[in-house]
């Protein structure tokens, strides 16, 4: 029973990854992307860790996927990759490599060896019940059944400098984000906008594809 | 509240479906990276990728015990780590998507060529 919902969900979820990768149309292959985001929550939830499977639809599918569709509709190119598609030739070659990571991969899985205290990945064919953790304290059932208790235990204790590195990193790039998307002179009212010389189009009219961000001067104009 | 309730028909999935399922969509992630042309959809390749890394992730924190003294939630750390990255990445790389597209007109990785010969 659970093997068929796993051999379901799993055809699904890569039925899902492909259609992202070859679905002509951007706004679609986001729309794949998001069905395999939450085939992934699907598989976390078969792996017993519910709250990740909670982050992963709160971060993925509510924040990364909707950054991208942002993305897709910003750059106006709805239609992907069709002006400057890849040939068939292209495509087949890539394929035939993709088929052979998957092939190396899958023969790294089957023929693990394993160590005396630890089974070979091929033979471990259910998951351990309960064990104790680092002093006993923590077991497995207590990281299942509490799991965001024992995250955040866990991430103010031994994981806190990780933790606040994150925090810092998550801030770095946001700000960052902003600073190198932001507009210059956008959100300024338009006259002095004028005064400084910017257009909104952040390009200037005579053809040359200067952004206005750049000191003058410092940047060689690229050729096409 | 203090029982693991075990997945009772029928046998359990076995580990090696789950790393099955990783190889299979971290290899069509690299063939998705190397095959589209339009940024975004590129960055939504290296995302499928992430994913599958994080699958592998918790099957083995789920399936494999962990070594005499360490914690026992590892593996949902690391993951939880790399869904903060991605999301961190995916701000970076839209937001430099967007300026490149301002600047060159096109959202197509090869079209950023200005620094070839």
């Amino acid at each position: 029973m659970i093997q068929s919902i796993f051999l379901l969900f799993s055809a699904i979820g890569l039925m899902a990854a492909l259609g992202t990768v070859l679905s002509r149309n951007l706004v679609r292959a986001a729309l794949w992307l998001v069905a395999f985001f939450f085939i992934i929550a699907v598989q976390f939830v078969l792996l017993e860790a519910e709250f990740l499977a909670a982050i992963q639809v709160l971060v993925y599918i509510g924040a990364v996927a909707i950054l991208l569709l942002f993305g897709i509709m910003l750059t106006r190119n709805i239609q992907g990759d069709e002006t400057t598609s890849a040939s068939l030739n292209t495509k087949l070659i890539f394929g035939a490599l993709g088929l052979a990571l998957f092939a190396v991969l899958a023969t790294a899985i089957v023929s693990h060896k394993g160590t005396p205290e630890r089974p070979a990945w091929s033979k471990i064919q259910g998951r351990p019940d309960d064990e104790a953790g680092r002093d006993g304290v923590l077991t497995r059932k207590d990281t299942i059944n509490n799991m965001a208790k024992t995250v955040g235990d866990e991430m103010m204790t031994r994981f806190v400098i990780p933790f606040e590195i994150a925090g810092l990193l998550l801030t770095v790039a946001l700000v960052g984000a902003v600073a190198l998307a932001r507009q210059v002179g956008a959100d300024e009212p338009i006259d002095r906008v004028r005064k400084a010389g910017f257009t909104r189009d952040d390009a200037p009219a005579n053809g040359s594809p200067e952004g206005v961000a750049e000191a003058p001067g410092a940047v060689a104009s690229p050729s096409h | 509240m203090h029982t693991v309730e075990l997945p009772v028909s029928g046998s359990d999935i076995p580990l090696a479906w789950f790393l099955f399922f990783a190889a299979a969509s971290f290899s069509i992630g690299l063939f998705g990276v190397l095959v589209r042309r339009n940024a975004i959809a590129v960055l939504m390749s290296i995302e499928i990728m992430l994913n599958a890394a994080n699958i592998n992730l918790i099957a083995f924190w789920r399936y494999v015990a962990p070594p005499p003294g360490e914690g026992i939630n590892n593996g949902v750390m690391l993951a939880l780590f790399v869904i903060t990255i991605a999301a961190a990445e995916v701000a970076v790389g839209i937001a430099l998507v967007l300026l490149a597209y301002r600047r060159w007109k096109a959202a197509d990785v090869d079209r950023y060529d200005t620094l070839a010969g």
